[in-house]
């Protein structure tokens, strides 16, 4: 119970943090996201002719569900709030949910923007999750487990990041796609004037946006037991030490977004596909070679 | 009640504007993105996020009925601004004063809320009223919203203005034709107007595209109102006979460049160097003396030029016989560089103001919408220059 409020009020206080700091380095005030709550709260909806509400509401919640749920395995101190066996494996479950959360929300408008953002979400997830997928399972294979508190156990003498630098890169780049962010955040361009998100608004925007956050910061958490050895560090105690992790990885993945453009998966499929999948398969083989 | 007044308060502080650059409007939005950046008010990107309509300059009947759809389907709380062309610093500072005081204003925002929910809503609520162009142009102004207007197209049904509600047909819309696509498959055919409200986008433009998915299946250009002769003033001053010098015109070139910029940076998803290129633009517009502006212009430049992302984002992008976007991209820099290392060139201009590119639909055919959206960002066209 009391591990489930923690967990809440990490993601709501990481998440307003990444939205201050990114408004920060947009050159607006600091307090544009509060403003930004208040204006959605009061704010009407959008009304677009035959939406599929149904669908929609389900595209929205599911997109701040999933979120919290892929969040319940992340060890916040020394325990998560459901110690999973197969913790890694519902954490990439729980995050690919986003995609039916994306997509639904995209086709339920009805709108053509919307739709072209939920085809480029499919595109992304095409480009991504392969390579996602097999940088979680080197960890696994690190640790003999699936477990995050196992993974987080097997990384006491050295960190993961340490002999899996490509896997934590390739974390890192598909972080970014899981959370449609800043270079990979094509499925809701300003091109396509929003993409998913452009018939939002009011109470649906704001969940939806919230939902992204959640999703950046549960990202930028997982990494933390995945790959930064957990808890683990002098001095503090280890739920600070998570906490410290977790925000350099958040700020580093909100800065991201000011630097590089964003990436178009026509281009980065190649680049994943001939590129990141290869350098996936060599590090598992590197990692396997090592526990053998 | 005092909660909702409190949060109207809030959000007013923070108001998301949408820019629209109509006819003759060019100088009216220079001048209003300028006093929204020093307020540090986040633009709104899509113009349905926005909360505050910003209308620069004076649109014609279709724009304005391309505007007005836009702003009936803005959810309230919401405000709209008209910048006129010749709109000052102070007078923009006042109106947009105005329209954060109309959003913070509750009485005024219900009295909106309830005249809307007075009349029943459709998408295409205010069309009869309009007056329609036989060739289908006015009733389907592909702006940012209701985008899936493009569906009342048929293929072979090309409807115009005219209401003809299909009996059968979901909401009395015709369902989208089918047509072969370029992977071989039969796909939708989605008719969809892309512009003229839309950001990052030139002023005026529309085109009338055939949409398979995210792909570009046929295009057309159209432009709404004649060229803007803002960018080419010195040029057309010199020609008239008034003194200009080479300096005068190498500022407004050179802000015309970084403006060019400030979009393809902005449509590549680089909203960081966007906004970079945009405050050197204001800076240069303000008249920034030369030695202010040449150490963070080169520091802007080293950016753009290192990043390798961009580069192979845009290679390739729209190859006309000048080059493709990248070479278009570096041409802007060198150019704006030079510009500004002449800003204390003193003799009498003489000469053509630089031309601009013109888009042709056929290089917009067979890529997607991401494709189209850069090439039309790299080249950054005006129909025919209005020349004095």
């Amino acid at each position: 119970m009391l591990e489930g409020a923690v967990l809440l009020l990490a993601l709501v206080g990481l998440g307003l943090s990444a939205a201050c700091l990114d408004a920060r380095l947009g050159g607006a005030q600091v307090g544009a996201p509060f403003g930004e709550v208040a204006r959605l709260l009061v704010q009407q909806r959008r009304r677009t002719l035959l939406r599929d509400t149904l669908l929609l509401r389900i595209g929205v919640i599911s997109l701040i569900v999933a979120p919290v749920l892929a969040g319940i395995v992340i060890p916040l101190g020394d325990a998560p709030v459901a110690d999973l066996a197969v913790g890694i494996v519902w954490f990439n479950a729980m995050e690919v949910c986003v995609w039916g959360s994306l997509w639904l929300t995209g086709w339920a408008v009805n709108s053509v923007y919307p739709l072209a953002g939920a085809y480029r979400l499919v595109a992304q997830g095409l480009a991504y999750e392969l390579p996602h997928m097999f940088a979680l399972i080197t960890v696994a294979l690190g640790a003999g487990s699936l477990r995050m508190g196992d993974a987080v156990q097997a990384q006491q003498g050295l960190w993961f990041v340490v002999w899996m630098p490509i896997a934590f890169l390739i974390y890192l780049v598909s972080a970014l796609a899981m959370a449609f962010w800043g270079p990979m955040s094509q499925p809701v361009g300003t091109d396509l004037a929003g993409g998913v998100r452009a018939e939002l608004s009011g109470p649906d925007r704001l969940l939806f946006q919230a939902g992204r956050y959640a999703l950046l910061v549960v990202a930028a958490a997982a990494a933390v037991p995945l790959f930064l050895g957990g808890g683990a560090g002098p001095v503090l105690p280890s739920w600070l030490w998570v906490l410290v992790k977790t925000a350099a990885v958040l700020g580093l993945l909100v800065w991201v977004r000011h630097r590089v453009p964003a990436i178009r998966m026509d281009r980065f499929t190649q680049a994943s596909w001939l590129v990141l999948i290869p350098l996936s398969l060599v590090q598992l083989l590197v990692v396997g070679i090592v526990v053998l | 009640m005092v909660v909702t007044e409190w949060l109207l308060k809030r959000a007013a502080d923070h108001p998301r504007p949408f820019v629209v650059s109509a006819e003759h409007g060019t100088r009216a939005r220079l001048l209003g993105e300028a006093e929204i950046a020093r307020r540090r008010w986040r633009p709104a990107e899509p113009a349905s996020e926005a909360d505050l309509l910003v209308i620069c300059g004076t649109p014609g009947e279709e724009f304005e009925a391309a505007i007005r759809t836009v702003w009936d389907d803005l959810p309230g709380p919401r405000a709209r601004v008209d910048l006129p062309s010749d709109a000052t610093p102070p007078s923009i500072g006042q109106a947009l004063n105005r329209a954060v005081a109309h959003l913070a204003d509750k009485d005024a925002q219900w009295r909106d809320a309830a005249a809307r929910a007075g009349k029943p809503w459709s998408p295409d609520a205010d069309r009869n009223s309009d007056s329609h162009t036989p060739d289908g142009g006015s009733s389907h102004h592909g702006h940012d919203s209701h985008a899936s207007h493009g569906q009342e197209h048929d293929d072979d049904g090309h409807e115009g203005g005219h209401h003809e509600h299909h009996m059968g047909n979901p909401g009395g819309l015709p369902m989208a034709g089918r047509g072969p696509d370029r992977d071989g498959l039969s796909l939708d055919r989605l008719h969809v107007s892309i512009g003229p409200i839309l950001s990052d986008w030139p002023r005026g433009l529309v085109v009338e595209s055939v949409l398979q998915g995210d792909v570009i299946q046929d295009a057309a250009v159209r432009w709404l109102g004649s060229g803007e002769s803002f960018w080419a003033e010195p040029w057309n001053k010199a020609a008239a006979g008034h003194p200009v010098t080479r300096a005068e015109a190498g500022r407004r070139q050179a802000a015309a460049y970084l403006d060019s910029l400030g979009r393809l940076l902005s449509v590549s998803g680089w909203s960081g160097a966007a906004r970079r290129a945009r405050a050197l633009r204001d800076r240069l517009l303000a008249d920034a003396p030369r030695a202010e502006l040449a150490a963070p212009y080169r520091s802007f430049e080293r950016q753009v030029r290192r990043s390798r992302t961009l580069r192979w984002m845009l290679r390739d992008v729209g190859s006309i016989e000048d080059g493709d976007a990248v070479s278009r991209l570096d041409g802007w820099l060198t150019r704006t560089r030079a510009a500004i290392d002449a800003l204390e060139d003193e003799t009498p201009l003489d000469g053509a103001p630089p031309v601009r590119h013109t888009l042709h639909p056929g290089l917009l055919v067979g890529g997607e919408l991401a494709t189209a959206r850069l090439i039309i960002a790299s080249l950054d066209p005006e129909p025919a220059v209005a020349h004095a």
